[in-house]
């Protein structure tokens, strides 16, 4: 399995965001594939190959999920649940990263079993430093889990 | 009927039972009087008529003109007894008019008897014998007179002894049922305080208490028409109005519970939704400046900048107002705090900072507070951030933290050595978005003190002032009695 095919999901609403959420990637030389969903039904269905995403049934799962709190549908929060509910995607590494740093927020996330909580900075430039931290641990360093 | 009228009725009736009696006694009194005077005059007159038979036996054993002399002497004294005599009564008087008849009757037969000279006794001839016999006749006549007479005298003296003893009786009653009223009435005063006043009072005083202790169900009643029927029902009028009054407060309570609930949607709307776009104004900028940079002159490079500074600082903007939002709304969890550790703490922080300079801290040693510790590291850090920001330019930059008495109250303070500011703006000071400085000169939104007051306020604190232009600020605060914190409700992660 090469870097390449370790796809990265990124679940974003908000277009300027996945936008430069991309750019912040590319900027740190983070080449793997990356999939964005609009809500947080199309993110469970990627992950679970339901719906428009039926032909990926039985294909590896994300390496990494980048998770926005506010969301369409169901909400970061929601999709971490039902998440950490399956025994496919129970262990899979999960990065929120989101405007908000309300304490409730941050609560929420790490207790419905969060590995990261990264607010989103309005400087650009920290961003893409945050973005590429984030590149660097979890698809370098991180080693993953096996299953 | 009123307790008052009641108290004055029976006051009076107790003041109208003395005086009755009080009038009794001095009645009993002058009758008492008036019947030792009548015995007296009855024994005088009673002594006048023994003297008066002494007097005749006298004379009829030896007709001696002393003796005759003697008897009118007596007699005279006799008369005027019976004519000073002020004897009341009607029986009295029938006995007194019975005697003074007598007393006339006796004098004339006396008289009669004194025109036979003494010396002619001797010769006893026919008309003597006569004339002697009807001496002896009329003397024992007149000794029966003195005789009923004497016996008048002493009926007199009986009636008045009589008199005496009927009043003292009397007396007597009077005083005993006067006596007896008034334990009749201070027993009824007793009942009717403990019927209209204790009883009543006691069970309002129940009431009261139930209702103190919170059970705004209970009612007073009716009460009767008394005062403490009137005391009673106001009682119920305040329960009420109380009640009333606790209602609207709950409601207020409720409508200031859902106000604050919208206000954190809205902080959390804020929080997610508006830094959104600003993160797109200051990225996309960014972009065209690494992207597009050599197509742009300086001018189009430069209002990039612009856009992404102020995208920038609106970030900041909405930062500090959710900032200062968060430390109204958070719960407190007061425990023992060592400001001087949390002064130290961000003292270090700060020299670590990417663009440190040398600022000397003068840190005095383990001052505690009782204070919510997240809040006050809040505040300190934004009193010492402050401090680190207007000593920029100063060359010797010092900032010192330390606690004084100011006017009996122990007063934290934070002193720096900085551009200070001219103390006629101090009361906006504290106020949000409000700035001493040009951003040009130290940099900042304009919230930090307005967060740092509002944690000392929650803290029952205060916070105030003192600073020369040029230099240097010292910004004191106090610690009071802290608001009640809410065990159980306390965030998780507060």
């Amino acid at each position: 399995m090469t870097t390449l095919d370790k796809i990265i999901l990124l679940v974003e609403d908000n277009p300027d965001d996945a936008k430069l959420t991309l750019r912040a990637f590319k900027q740190s030389n983070i080449a793997n594939p990356i999939v964005v969903a609009k809500d947080g039904v199309e993110a469970l269905d990627f992950l679970f190959g339901r719906g428009a995403y039926s032909d990926r049934s039985g294909k590896p799962l994300p390496m990494l999920i980048v998770l926005d709190l506010k969301l369409p549908k169901l909400d970061g929060h929601g999709v971490l649940r039902e998440m950490r509910a399956d025994e496919r995607t129970k262990l899979l590494p999960v990065v929120i990263m989101t405007s908000s740093k309300e304490e409730r927020d941050v609560v929420a996330s790490y207790a419905l079993g969060a590995n990261s909580y990264v607010r989103k900075p309005v400087d650009f430039a920290e961003f893409a430093e945050a973005a590429k931290l984030l590149g660097i641990y979890w698809l370098m360093l991180n080693q993953p889990n096996p299953g | 009927m009123k307790i008052g009228s009641k108290e004055r009725l029976a006051t009076a009736s107790l003041l109208g039972v003395i005086c009755v009696i009080a009038l009794a006694v001095w009645w009993t009194y002058a009758e008492l009087d008036d019947a030792s005077r009548e015995r007296r005059e009855a024994s005088d007159i009673a002594r006048a008529l023994t003297d008066m038979r002494l007097v005749t036996d006298e004379y009829a054993l030896n007709h001696s003109e002393r003796a005759r002399a003697q008897w009118y002497e007596v007699s005279r004294r006799v008369d005027n007894l019976l004519a000073a005599s002020r004897l009341a009564g009607q029986t009295e008087q029938e006995l007194l008019a019975g005697l003074r008849d007598k007393r006339t009757e006796g004098q004339q037969i006396f008289g009669d008897l004194a025109l036979t000279p003494a010396d002619d006794r001797t010769d006893a001839s026919g008309a003597e014998l006569i004339n002697r016999r009807y001496e002896v006749q009329s003397l024992n006549r007149l000794l029966i007179f003195e005789q009923d007479n004497l016996g008048a005298a002493f009926r007199l003296s009986d009636l008045a002894t009589e008199r005496g003893n009927i009043a003292e009786r009397r007396l007597f009653v009077v005083v005993l049922s006067g006596l007896a009223l008034i334990a009749t009435i201070k027993v009824g005063v007793s009942w009717s305080i403990r019927r209209n006043v204790l009883t009543p009072v006691a069970r309002l005083q129940h009431v009261a208490y139930q209702v103190a202790g919170g059970d705004w169900g209970l009612e007073f009643g009716r009460g009767g028409d008394d005062e403490v029927g009137d005391l009673t029902r106001n009682l119920g009028r305040m329960t009420q109005s109380l009640r009333h009054s606790f209602a609207r407060v709950e409601r207020s309570n409720q409508e200031l519970v859902s106000l604050n609930k919208e206000l954190e949607t809205f902080s959390y709307s804020v929080s997610h939704d508006l830094r959104g776009p600003l993160r797109s104004m200051d990225g996309f900028s960014l972009a065209l400046l690494e992207d597009y940079g050599d197509k742009l002159d300086e001018e189009g490079k430069d209002s990039l900048r612009r856009i992404r500074a102020a995208s920038q600082r609106m970030g900041r903007l909405i930062d500090d107002l959710l900032g200062l939002s968060h430390v109204t709304r958070v719960n407190l969890k007061i425990e023992i705090v060592n400001l001087s550790e949390i002064v130290r703490e961000i003292a270090a922080a700060l020299d670590h900072q990417k663009n440190a300079r040398t600022v000397q801290w003068l840190i005095e040693e383990n001052l505690t507070a009782r204070a919510d510790k997240n809040l006050l590291g809040i505040a300190m850090q934004n009193l010492l951030q402050n401090a680190w920001k207007v000593t920029g330019k100063t060359p010797e930059a010092t900032i010192r933290f330390g606690m004084q008495r100011q006017d009996g109250r122990q007063a934290f303070f934070v002193a720096d050595n900085g551009a200070g500011f001219n103390t006629d703006y101090a009361a906006k000071l504290f106020e949000a978005f409000q700035r001493l400085h040009h951003a040009d000169d130290f940099p900042g939104t304009g919230i930090g003190l307005a967060i740092v007051q509002r944690i000392i306020r929650r803290h029952s604190g205060t916070i105030w002032a003192e600073a020369k232009e040029g230099k240097g600020a010292t910004f004191f605060f106090t610690i009071g009695q802290p608001e009640h914190d809410n065990p159980g409700q306390d965030n998780p992660a507060g």
